[in-house]
């Protein structure tokens, strides 16, 4: 008989903590207006929407039921329209787990179940006691219909970050902008932020400061002074040391204790100091691999990996976007065992196939297109010295046509089709045969006149903006051959979610 | 490229088909009814262009001649066009998929391994039914092609596609 669990009791607590936490705006906004100008009595006003916000969380966690059965996951809510969701185990992509400061004080979790419909999670469970993950994941992961206890399972550490390397990370990644512009919101909500910037703005900062001047001075054509320029260069520096900085403690607070391990068939992913985060990825369902780096990366000799899974497509809260971090930074030299092992391949590179020579020539015009337009609009606005933008920006984009182009590669072979491209920033991604959804081979009037053509491989999962296989500047027929060769091999494998 | 047309037998059969040709007057029909409507509306625009300049000659002559030859290019759009790009599109099922070719400028051929197919409408709309012709849409796990029309079928033979592609009990994922 499949038993049915509850919800931790504390589950009220939390659900009428997120009613407050979205009242909390308006509440506040409520309360100012109070003080300023009394009237109605807003204590009372706010008893009308607590109350029922306290009774909803009451009833939520009365009527929440969690059923175990043989092959599927059911989840049974609400009192006057009944819900009964029915999960298959074989259509859950990923667990995730949320732990924040008050949870963990509790000892409860937060689980989300991600399938591959959609972008919002197919359930959010709040809360269940720490050790129900363990056993859910037991349930639903398990090869056997039928539960039972499993043996315990060898726990595979692939990758252990330090806090040297969280700090290292935080310096690369360069999150700090992110981080300041959301405390700068804040205090400028608050209506503090006048009082914090004024006497900065005056020197370097804001509109009205040397900043200025310095830009109007540059513009008017009239003479700058050195000191001019060594305030100006100073202030940025310290800015950018600032947001690096920022970044840095961004990072260990949000990874702190990152760890990466193989349990059995599945990889699990666990991160944060202060609200911690469990993700649990069968290995089978990592759709893609991409792994990219900065010029910074380079001269760390670091890279980091990103895995794409069909479920959970969104990356508003942030948890589905770090979710994917396989690892945030890696030793370059430990990057192809980890890579061999996430896409269960011997050999996952051979050397990279160029694109075709032709490449170049392409690029290149049209980087210098755009560099001519741009000084053309630049000297038009602001006269000859317009003019000097374009000796900058039309040697470069032959440079950058040139670099771009030589580090454009594919390869497939065995079970694995990968794809690199880009000079300074570059993206690597690496996809199993066996996770090809559809191949597509394009050719632009451009393409047909030069004999080209670009090979697009199309997987689960992928974000809109994240780095695909899509292979540009292939040779016509080296194009058509990569096509039916692809097809064929997805063909011949059965894609399981 | 084989000109195919329809038949009985086995539709996996490897061979590169045309649509069926009633696609043509079809597509010309759809064509006729939008160039009609947005033909009417920039109508409206062009005379209140008119009306703006105070109904004046050289007003007439600017709306008139800008609408003429926007119709223009919607009639010819409407009339020639269908039968480019039928000239252009072509798809090929066989024991491994389907492959669908289309494009008069921008050419894409887009190949979906059978074992991919997640499943498969047929649809059928009014004016298709006019022309016994039927839309098959393969819905696969991917991103790009997730979703993948293939308009211009004979809709019986949409149907024997659909049959062929559909997960024959082997595909149960897991």
């Amino acid at each position: 008989m499949p038993s049915e669990e509850r919800l931790h009791p504390v589950s009220i607590l939390f659900s009428f903590g997120r009613s407050l936490k979205a009242f909390a705006l308006p509440g506040l906004v409520g309360l100012v207006i109070a003080v300023r100008q009394p009237g109605p009595n807003v204590d009372a006003w706010m008893m009308l929407f607590l109350i029922p916000a306290a009774a909803i969380a009451v009833v939520r966690y009365l009527s929440f039921r969690l059923r175990y059965e043989g092959e599927e996951l059911v989840i049974r809510s609400g009192v006057i329209f009944r819900n009964e969701r029915h999960i298959p185990y074989a259509r859950i992509q990923n667990l995730d787990a949320v732990q924040n400061v008050f949870h963990r004080l509790l000892r409860v979790i937060e689980v989300r179940i991600q399938t591959g419909a959609g972008a919002e999670p197919e359930a959010t469970i709040s809360v269940l006691p720490a050790a129900a993950l363990d056993e859910m994941r037991r349930r639903v992961f398990a090869r056997e219909a039928t539960p039972q206890p499993v043996p315990r399972v060898e726990e595979r550490v692939l990758l252990q970050m330090s806090p040297g390397e969280l700090l290292l990370h935080g310096f690369l990644v360069n999150r700090g902008m992110v981080v300041i512009g959301a405390l700068y919101g804040i205090l400028w909500q608050v209506g503090i932020s006048d009082r914090m910037f004024g006497p900065l703005a005056g020197n370097a900062v804001a509109e009205n400061g040397r900043v200025r001047d310095l830009i109007e001075a540059v513009l008017r054509g009239g003479g700058v002074s050195a000191g001019q320029i060594a305030i100006a260069v100073g202030a940025v520096a310290v800015f950018l040391i600032v947001v690096r900085i920022v970044s840095m403690g961004w990072a260990v607070v949000r990874l702190y204790g990152f760890r990466l391990t193989q349990v059995a068939e599945d990889l699990r992913i666990e991160y944060g100091l202060f609200t911690r985060f469990t993700a649990t990825v069968p290995l089978r369902r990592v759709q893609a691999v991409t792994v990219s780096e900065g010029p910074l990366y380079r001269l760390f000799e670091r890279v980091s990996v990103r895995v794409e899974t069909a479920g959970g497509r969104t990356g508003q809260d942030g948890t589905a976007n770090a979710r994917e971090w396989l690892a945030p930074l890696l030793r370059r030299d430990r990057l192809e065992p980890l890579i061999a092992e996430v896409m269960r391949a011997q050999k996952t590179r051979s050397a990279w196939t160029p694109v075709h020579p032709g490449a170049f020539r392409r690029l290149v015009k049209r980087r210098l297109l755009l560099a001519v337009l741009v000084t053309a609009v630049t000297a038009f606005a602001i006269g000859w010295r317009g003019l000097l933008v374009g000796v900058v920006a039309i040697p470069w984009s032959v440079l950058a046509a040139r670099r771009y182009a030589s580090h454009l590669g594919w390869t497939a072979s065995g079970s694995v089709v990968a794809f690199t491209s880009g000079w300074l920033w570059r993206s690597t991604t690496f996809a199993r045969m066996s996770r090809i959804q559809a191949v597509t081979l394009r050719e632009s009037p451009f393409d047909r006149r030069a004999g080209m053509a670009r090979v697009r491989v199309d997987t689960a999962g992928a974000h809109e903006r994240s780095h695909r296989i899509d292979i540009p500047y292939l040779e016509r027929d080296t194009a058509a051959d990569l096509q039916l060769r692809l097809a064929a091999q997805a063909a011949d494998t059965q894609f399981h979610w | 490229m084989t000109a195919g047309l329809d038949c009985d037998g086995d539709v996996a059969d490897g061979v590169e088909r045309r649509l069926d040709p009633r696609q043509v007057s079809y597509q010309q029909r759809v064509g006729w009814i939008v160039a009609a409507f947005v033909s009417g509306l920039s109508f409206i625009a062009a005379f209140g262009f008119w009306a703006s300049m105070g109904f004046s000659l050289v007003g007439l002559a600017a709306a008139g001649g800008v609408w003429l030859a926007f119709s223009g290019l919607l009639a010819w759009r409407a009339h020639a066009w269908p039968a480019i790009a039928y000239g252009h599109t072509s798809y090929k099922v066989d024991a491994q998929g389907l492959e669908i070719r289309r494009g008069v400028f921008w050419r894409t051929i887009t190949s979906i391994p059978r074992s991919r197919v997640q499943h498969t409408d047929v649809s059928q709309g009014p004016l298709e039914r006019t022309h016994e012709l039927g839309t098959l849409v393969v819905y696969t796990a991917g991103t790009d092609h997730a979703r993948v029309n293939l308009s211009g079928l004979a809709h019986a033979r949409a149907l024997r596609i659909r049959e062929h592609l559909l997960p024959k009990g082997e595909a149960d994922a897991i």
